[in-house]
Protein backbone atom coordinates (compact mmCIF):
# COMPACT_ATOMS: atom_id res chain seq x y z
CA UNK A 1 0.00 0.00 0.00
CA UNK A 2 1.10 3.71 -0.91
CA UNK A 3 2.03 5.85 2.01
CA UNK A 4 1.93 9.62 1.77
CA UNK A 5 4.52 11.46 0.29
CA UNK A 6 5.63 15.23 0.36
CA UNK A 7 4.29 15.52 -3.37
CA UNK A 8 1.19 13.92 -2.33
CA UNK A 9 0.49 16.25 0.45
CA UNK A 10 1.14 18.94 -1.40
CA UNK A 11 -1.51 17.47 -4.26
CA UNK A 12 -4.03 16.90 -2.05
CA UNK A 13 -3.48 20.44 -0.55
CA UNK A 14 -3.78 21.84 -3.41
CA UNK A 15 -7.09 19.94 -4.30
CA UNK A 16 -8.97 21.28 -1.34
CA UNK A 17 -8.09 25.08 -1.69
CA UNK A 18 -9.51 24.71 -5.27
CA UNK A 19 -12.52 23.06 -4.33
CA UNK A 20 -12.45 25.53 -1.40
CA UNK A 21 -12.15 28.49 -4.43
CA UNK A 22 -14.68 26.88 -6.43
CA UNK A 23 -17.32 26.47 -3.88
CA UNK A 24 -16.82 29.54 -2.68
CA UNK A 25 -18.60 30.64 -5.56
CA UNK A 26 -21.95 28.72 -4.54
CA UNK A 27 -21.80 30.18 -1.12
CA UNK A 28 -24.59 33.00 -2.45
CA UNK A 29 -26.68 30.18 -3.74
CA UNK A 30 -27.11 27.97 -0.92
CA UNK A 31 -28.28 31.37 0.99
CA UNK A 32 -30.92 32.08 -1.52
CA UNK A 33 -32.03 29.04 -2.10
CA UNK A 34 -32.35 28.64 1.53
CA UNK A 35 -34.04 31.57 1.94
CA UNK A 36 -36.19 31.01 -1.29
CA UNK A 37 -37.31 27.53 0.87
CA UNK A 38 -37.60 29.02 4.62
CA UNK A 39 -41.39 30.52 4.05
CA UNK A 40 -42.66 26.79 3.63
CA UNK A 41 -40.42 25.37 6.23
CA UNK A 42 -38.21 23.82 4.22
CA UNK A 43 -34.87 25.76 4.32
CA UNK A 44 -32.83 22.25 5.35
CA UNK A 45 -33.59 20.97 1.50
CA UNK A 46 -31.19 23.80 0.92
CA UNK A 47 -28.87 22.15 2.98
CA UNK A 48 -29.89 19.00 1.49
CA UNK A 49 -29.89 19.75 -2.57
CA UNK A 50 -26.25 21.10 -2.25
CA UNK A 51 -24.03 18.60 0.20
CA UNK A 52 -23.20 16.64 -2.33
CA UNK A 53 -21.13 19.52 -3.57
CA UNK A 54 -19.28 20.26 -0.28
CA UNK A 55 -18.01 16.74 0.22
CA UNK A 56 -17.09 16.23 -3.34
CA UNK A 57 -13.77 16.75 -2.05
CA UNK A 58 -13.23 13.56 -0.09
CA UNK A 59 -14.39 11.28 -3.22
CA UNK A 60 -12.29 13.08 -5.37
CA UNK A 61 -9.23 13.12 -3.28
CA UNK A 62 -10.16 9.33 -3.04
CA UNK A 63 -9.90 8.74 -6.46
CA UNK A 64 -6.98 10.41 -7.68
CA UNK A 65 -4.55 10.05 -4.68
CA UNK A 66 -5.57 6.33 -3.91
CA UNK A 67 -3.96 6.37 -0.46
CA UNK A 68 -5.48 5.62 3.04
CA UNK A 69 -6.62 8.66 4.19
CA UNK A 70 -6.74 10.62 1.44
CA UNK A 71 -10.42 11.32 1.51
CA UNK A 72 -10.96 12.60 4.86
CA UNK A 73 -7.44 14.95 4.41
CA UNK A 74 -8.77 16.25 1.46
CA UNK A 75 -11.76 16.78 3.31
CA UNK A 76 -10.67 18.26 6.37
CA UNK A 77 -8.09 20.32 4.60
CA UNK A 78 -11.27 21.42 2.27
CA UNK A 79 -12.66 22.73 5.50
CA UNK A 80 -9.76 24.15 7.17
CA UNK A 81 -9.67 26.21 3.86
CA UNK A 82 -12.97 26.99 3.73
CA UNK A 83 -12.59 28.53 7.64
CA UNK A 84 -9.68 30.79 7.30
CA UNK A 85 -10.94 32.18 3.30
CA UNK A 86 -13.69 33.40 5.80
CA UNK A 87 -16.02 30.74 6.27
CA UNK A 88 -18.24 31.18 9.33
CA UNK A 89 -18.99 28.14 11.00
CA UNK A 90 -15.43 27.69 12.56
CA UNK A 91 -14.62 24.55 14.76
CA UNK A 92 -17.50 22.82 13.50
CA UNK A 93 -16.62 23.30 9.94
CA UNK A 94 -13.68 21.15 10.98
CA UNK A 95 -15.51 18.60 12.99
CA UNK A 96 -17.84 18.44 9.63
CA UNK A 97 -14.80 17.91 7.53
CA UNK A 98 -13.63 14.95 9.64
CA UNK A 99 -17.01 13.37 9.90
CA UNK A 100 -17.98 13.73 5.73
CA UNK A 101 -13.70 13.02 5.08
CA UNK A 102 -14.46 9.82 7.09
CA UNK A 103 -17.79 8.93 5.33
CA UNK A 104 -16.03 8.52 1.77
CA UNK A 105 -13.36 6.81 3.71
CA UNK A 106 -15.44 4.10 4.43
CA UNK A 107 -16.33 3.19 1.05
CA UNK A 108 -13.00 3.09 0.12
CA UNK A 109 -12.20 1.13 3.46
CA UNK A 110 -14.84 -1.19 2.74
CA UNK A 111 -13.40 -2.22 -0.76
CA UNK A 112 -10.10 -2.23 0.24
CA UNK A 113 -8.24 0.48 -1.29
CA UNK A 114 -8.25 -1.50 -4.66
CA UNK A 115 -11.43 -1.42 -6.45
CA UNK A 116 -12.06 2.29 -7.83
CA UNK A 117 -15.41 2.23 -10.18
CA UNK A 118 -19.10 2.37 -10.28
CA UNK A 119 -19.93 0.03 -6.68
CA UNK A 120 -17.29 1.94 -4.89
CA UNK A 121 -18.68 5.12 -5.60
CA UNK A 122 -22.48 4.15 -4.69
CA UNK A 123 -20.81 2.74 -1.57
CA UNK A 124 -18.86 5.65 -1.18
CA UNK A 125 -22.04 8.13 -1.79
CA UNK A 126 -23.97 5.69 0.66
CA UNK A 127 -21.41 6.00 3.53
CA UNK A 128 -21.57 9.75 3.28
CA UNK A 129 -24.77 9.97 3.37
CA UNK A 130 -25.28 7.81 6.38
CA UNK A 131 -22.44 9.07 8.40
CA UNK A 132 -23.26 12.70 8.13
CA UNK A 133 -27.12 12.05 8.59
CA UNK A 134 -26.81 10.65 11.82
CA UNK A 135 -24.14 13.69 12.53
CA UNK A 136 -26.87 15.85 11.71
CA UNK A 137 -29.44 13.98 13.63
CA UNK A 138 -27.59 15.37 16.88
CA UNK A 139 -25.94 18.95 15.53
CA UNK A 140 -28.93 20.54 13.77
CA UNK A 141 -31.67 18.71 15.54
CA UNK A 142 -32.82 16.95 12.86
CA UNK A 143 -34.35 13.92 15.37
CA UNK A 144 -37.13 16.28 15.99
CA UNK A 145 -38.62 16.27 12.87
CA UNK A 146 -41.40 14.19 12.15
CA UNK A 147 -40.49 10.50 10.17
CA UNK A 148 -41.86 11.31 6.56
CA UNK A 149 -39.83 14.78 6.52
CA UNK A 150 -37.29 12.69 8.02
CA UNK A 151 -37.12 10.37 4.62
CA UNK A 152 -37.29 13.20 2.41
CA UNK A 153 -34.15 14.76 3.37
CA UNK A 154 -32.52 11.57 3.69
CA UNK A 155 -33.29 11.04 0.12
CA UNK A 156 -32.61 14.39 -1.35
CA UNK A 157 -29.29 14.26 0.92
CA UNK A 158 -28.58 10.69 -1.34
CA UNK A 159 -29.75 11.68 -4.34
CA UNK A 160 -27.34 14.82 -4.15
CA UNK A 161 -24.46 13.33 -2.51
CA UNK A 162 -24.88 10.55 -5.38
CA UNK A 163 -24.56 13.27 -8.11
CA UNK A 164 -22.08 15.35 -7.16
CA UNK A 165 -19.76 12.92 -4.92
CA UNK A 166 -20.50 9.95 -7.54
CA UNK A 167 -21.22 11.00 -11.42
CA UNK A 168 -19.29 14.05 -11.17
CA UNK A 169 -16.54 12.28 -9.57
CA UNK A 170 -16.87 9.33 -11.99
CA UNK A 171 -16.97 11.71 -14.87
CA UNK A 172 -13.91 13.78 -13.77
CA UNK A 173 -11.96 10.24 -13.11
CA UNK A 174 -12.97 8.75 -16.99
CA UNK A 175 -11.23 12.45 -18.33
CA UNK A 176 -8.13 11.61 -15.75
CA UNK A 177 -7.78 8.55 -16.84
CA UNK A 178 -8.26 8.94 -20.65
CA UNK A 179 -5.45 11.27 -20.36
CA UNK A 180 -3.57 9.20 -18.45
CA UNK A 181 -2.47 10.91 -15.63
CA UNK A 182 -3.39 8.57 -13.05
CA UNK A 183 -0.15 6.47 -12.68
CA UNK A 184 -1.75 3.39 -11.11
CA UNK A 185 -5.50 3.27 -12.66
CA UNK A 186 -6.65 0.46 -14.43
CA UNK A 187 -10.04 1.54 -15.74
CA UNK B 1 -2.65 30.97 24.12
CA UNK B 2 -0.85 28.45 22.38
CA UNK B 3 -3.03 27.38 19.09
CA UNK B 4 -3.10 23.53 18.93
CA UNK B 5 -4.33 24.25 22.26
CA UNK B 6 -6.26 26.71 21.72
CA UNK B 7 -7.58 24.52 18.63
CA UNK B 8 -8.33 21.62 20.84
CA UNK B 9 -9.91 23.37 22.79
CA UNK B 10 -12.49 25.08 20.40
CA UNK B 11 -12.91 21.70 18.70
CA UNK B 12 -13.36 19.72 22.01
CA UNK B 13 -16.04 22.43 23.20
CA UNK B 14 -17.70 22.30 19.49
CA UNK B 15 -18.15 18.90 19.78
CA UNK B 16 -19.59 18.63 23.66
CA UNK B 17 -22.46 21.62 22.73
CA UNK B 18 -23.52 19.99 19.53
CA UNK B 19 -24.45 16.84 21.83
CA UNK B 20 -25.79 18.85 24.75
CA UNK B 21 -28.76 20.38 25.55
CA UNK B 22 -28.03 23.50 27.68
CA UNK B 23 -29.12 26.95 26.19
CA UNK B 24 -27.50 28.72 29.45
CA UNK B 25 -24.15 27.49 28.94
CA UNK B 26 -24.69 28.35 24.92
CA UNK B 27 -25.11 31.62 25.91
CA UNK B 28 -22.65 32.03 28.60
CA UNK B 29 -20.03 30.48 25.99
CA UNK B 30 -21.19 33.19 23.07
CA UNK B 31 -20.88 36.09 25.68
CA UNK B 32 -16.96 34.65 26.34
CA UNK B 33 -16.28 34.90 22.97
CA UNK B 34 -17.99 37.90 22.19
CA UNK B 35 -16.13 39.70 24.99
CA UNK B 36 -12.82 37.86 24.21
CA UNK B 37 -13.18 38.92 19.87
CA UNK B 38 -13.87 43.06 21.28
CA UNK B 39 -10.68 42.36 23.36
CA UNK B 40 -8.97 41.58 20.42
CA UNK B 41 -9.98 44.19 18.26
CA UNK B 42 -12.03 42.33 15.87
CA UNK B 43 -13.61 44.98 13.40
CA UNK B 44 -17.24 46.51 13.79
CA UNK B 45 -18.09 44.99 10.51
CA UNK B 46 -17.21 41.46 11.05
CA UNK B 47 -18.94 41.02 13.67
CA UNK B 48 -21.97 42.60 12.53
CA UNK B 49 -21.33 39.75 9.89
CA UNK B 50 -20.85 37.01 12.21
CA UNK B 51 -24.23 37.99 13.75
CA UNK B 52 -26.21 38.46 11.12
CA UNK B 53 -25.53 35.17 9.31
CA UNK B 54 -26.08 32.72 11.83
CA UNK B 55 -29.28 35.10 12.54
CA UNK B 56 -31.06 33.99 9.36
CA UNK B 57 -29.39 30.41 9.42
CA UNK B 58 -30.88 29.34 12.96
CA UNK B 59 -34.17 31.49 12.51
CA UNK B 60 -35.28 29.06 9.25
CA UNK B 61 -33.43 26.57 11.42
CA UNK B 62 -35.63 26.87 14.16
CA UNK B 63 -38.75 27.75 12.40
CA UNK B 64 -38.63 24.68 9.69
CA UNK B 65 -38.20 22.51 12.68
CA UNK B 66 -41.32 23.97 14.36
CA UNK B 67 -43.19 23.60 11.55
CA UNK B 68 -42.16 20.37 10.11
CA UNK B 69 -41.50 18.73 13.55
CA UNK B 70 -41.99 18.23 17.44
CA UNK B 71 -39.37 19.99 18.95
CA UNK B 72 -39.66 21.96 22.21
CA UNK B 73 -39.38 25.11 22.60
CA UNK B 74 -36.47 24.40 25.10
CA UNK B 75 -35.07 22.51 21.72
CA UNK B 76 -35.51 25.05 19.75
CA UNK B 77 -33.86 27.75 22.10
CA UNK B 78 -30.76 25.11 22.03
CA UNK B 79 -30.88 25.02 18.63
CA UNK B 80 -30.75 28.77 18.11
CA UNK B 81 -27.86 29.54 20.40
CA UNK B 82 -25.98 26.60 19.30
CA UNK B 83 -25.45 28.22 15.80
CA UNK B 84 -24.07 31.00 17.50
CA UNK B 85 -21.69 29.23 19.46
CA UNK B 86 -20.00 27.71 16.57
CA UNK B 87 -19.88 30.91 14.58
CA UNK B 88 -18.43 32.58 17.31
CA UNK B 89 -16.49 30.53 18.82
CA UNK B 90 -14.75 29.80 15.09
CA UNK B 91 -14.58 34.10 14.84
CA UNK B 92 -12.47 34.32 18.08
CA UNK B 93 -10.14 31.23 16.57
CA UNK B 94 -9.52 32.68 12.69
CA UNK B 95 -9.28 36.06 14.15
CA UNK B 96 -6.63 35.42 16.95
CA UNK B 97 -4.66 32.82 15.21
CA UNK B 98 -2.37 33.03 12.05
CA UNK B 99 -2.79 30.19 9.58
CA UNK B 100 1.94 30.03 10.04
CA UNK B 101 1.66 30.02 13.75
CA UNK B 102 -0.87 27.11 13.91
CA UNK B 103 1.36 25.05 11.19
CA UNK B 104 4.46 25.92 13.20
CA UNK B 105 2.22 25.06 16.59
CA UNK B 106 1.47 21.90 15.48
CA UNK B 107 4.63 20.57 14.00
CA UNK B 108 6.75 21.28 17.31
CA UNK B 109 4.06 21.04 19.75
CA UNK B 110 1.89 17.95 18.37
CA UNK B 111 4.17 16.28 16.95
CA UNK B 112 2.50 16.49 13.07
CA UNK B 113 5.15 15.11 10.81
CA UNK B 114 7.01 17.74 9.28
CA UNK B 115 6.71 16.64 5.58
CA UNK B 116 2.75 17.49 6.35
CA UNK B 117 3.11 20.69 8.02
CA UNK B 118 5.67 22.05 5.21
CA UNK B 119 3.31 20.23 2.27
CA UNK B 120 0.43 22.35 3.64
CA UNK B 121 2.32 25.57 3.98
CA UNK B 122 3.59 25.00 0.47
CA UNK B 123 0.50 24.89 -0.89
CA UNK B 124 -1.59 27.44 1.39
CA UNK B 125 1.09 29.84 -0.08
CA UNK B 126 0.22 29.18 -3.78
CA UNK B 127 -3.80 30.52 -2.84
CA UNK B 128 -3.75 33.58 -4.71
CA UNK B 129 -2.10 31.60 -7.62
CA UNK B 130 -4.92 28.79 -7.32
CA UNK B 131 -7.19 31.94 -7.20
CA UNK B 132 -6.04 33.28 -10.58
CA UNK B 133 -6.10 29.62 -12.07
CA UNK B 134 -9.76 29.08 -11.41
CA UNK B 135 -10.64 32.37 -13.40
CA UNK B 136 -8.06 32.15 -16.11
CA UNK B 137 -9.57 28.23 -16.78
CA UNK B 138 -12.62 29.65 -17.04
CA UNK B 139 -11.69 32.84 -19.09
CA UNK B 140 -10.03 30.62 -21.72
CA UNK B 141 -13.43 28.58 -22.05
CA UNK B 142 -15.23 31.51 -22.26
CA UNK B 143 -12.68 32.61 -25.83
CA UNK B 144 -14.06 29.28 -27.03
CA UNK B 145 -17.53 29.61 -26.63
CA UNK B 146 -17.49 27.40 -23.51
CA UNK B 147 -19.08 28.08 -19.91
CA UNK B 148 -17.97 26.16 -17.34
CA UNK B 149 -20.13 25.98 -14.56
CA UNK B 150 -19.33 24.00 -10.93
CA UNK B 151 -20.86 20.99 -12.16
CA UNK B 152 -18.73 20.89 -15.27
CA UNK B 153 -16.07 18.11 -15.52
CA UNK B 154 -13.89 19.81 -18.12
CA UNK B 155 -13.54 22.73 -15.02
CA UNK B 156 -12.24 20.31 -12.32
CA UNK B 157 -10.11 18.33 -14.97
CA UNK B 158 -8.43 20.91 -15.87
CA UNK B 159 -8.13 22.59 -12.45
CA UNK B 160 -6.56 18.88 -10.99
CA UNK B 161 -4.03 19.01 -13.80
CA UNK B 162 -2.91 22.27 -12.56
CA UNK B 163 -3.00 20.83 -9.16
CA UNK B 164 -1.05 17.87 -10.25
CA UNK B 165 1.67 20.14 -12.48
CA UNK B 166 2.44 22.41 -9.54
CA UNK B 167 2.77 19.95 -6.92
CA UNK B 168 5.25 18.07 -8.67
CA UNK B 169 7.00 21.41 -9.42
CA UNK B 170 6.91 22.16 -5.86
CA UNK B 171 7.90 19.20 -4.16
CA UNK B 172 10.96 18.85 -6.69
CA UNK B 173 11.77 22.72 -5.35
CA UNK B 174 11.88 21.14 -1.36
CA UNK B 175 13.91 18.72 -2.10
CA UNK B 176 16.23 20.68 -4.19
CA UNK B 177 16.32 23.05 -1.05
CA UNK B 178 17.34 20.30 1.04
CA UNK B 179 14.11 19.21 2.22
CA UNK B 180 14.15 15.20 3.62
CA UNK B 181 10.77 14.18 4.73
CA UNK B 182 11.38 12.34 8.37
CA UNK B 183 14.59 13.87 8.52
CA UNK B 184 15.36 15.64 12.02
CA UNK B 185 14.97 19.62 12.07
CA UNK B 186 15.87 22.61 13.80
CA UNK B 187 13.80 25.62 14.18
CA UNK B 188 14.48 29.03 13.83
CA UNK B 189 11.13 29.99 15.06
CA UNK B 190 9.91 27.97 18.15
CA UNK B 191 6.36 28.06 19.80
CA UNK B 192 6.29 28.02 23.56
CA UNK B 193 3.98 25.96 25.12
CA UNK B 194 3.97 26.75 28.84
CA UNK B 195 2.20 25.16 31.87
CA UNK B 196 -0.13 28.28 31.91
CA UNK B 197 -1.65 27.08 28.36
CA UNK B 198 -2.24 23.52 30.05
CA UNK B 199 -3.95 25.55 33.05
CA UNK B 200 -6.07 27.60 30.89
CA UNK B 201 -7.16 24.88 28.66
CA UNK B 202 -7.78 22.66 31.59
CA UNK B 203 -9.57 24.82 33.19
CA UNK B 204 -11.93 26.14 30.18
CA UNK B 205 -12.91 22.80 29.95
CA UNK B 206 -13.34 22.40 33.48
CA UNK B 207 -15.63 25.29 33.33
CA UNK B 208 -18.02 24.01 30.72
CA UNK B 209 -18.20 20.59 32.41
CA UNK B 210 -19.35 21.75 35.38
CA UNK B 211 -22.02 24.49 33.41
CA UNK B 212 -22.87 21.22 31.47
CA UNK B 213 -23.59 18.47 33.95
CA UNK B 214 -24.85 20.81 37.38
CA UNK B 215 -28.40 20.86 36.22
CA UNK B 216 -28.51 24.44 33.89
CA UNK B 217 -32.07 24.53 31.80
Amino acid sequence: MKRWHIRDIILVTILAIFMGVIFWVIGPLYTVLSAALAPFGLSPLANELLLGIWVMAGPLAGFIIRIPGAATLGELLGAVVEMFLGGIWGASTLISGVVQGFGSELGFIFTGYKRYNWPTLVLTALTTTIVTFTWDLFRSGYAAYHVPFLLLLFAVRFASVFVFGGVLTKLINNLLVRAHVLPNATH
Amino acid sequence: MNPSLKLGLIVAIALEVSFAQVWTVNVALIAVSLILMLLNHVSFKRLLYLTLVPLFFSSTLVWSLSLRGSASPHFLLVIFTRLFVYVYMGGLFTQTTEPLTLTRSLEQNAKLPSKFAYGFLAAFNLMPKIRAEVATIKAAAMMRGQVLHFWSPQLYFKVILAAMNWSDQLAAAMTSHGFIEGAPRTHAMTIPLVARDWWLFGGCLLLVQVGLFCGLP
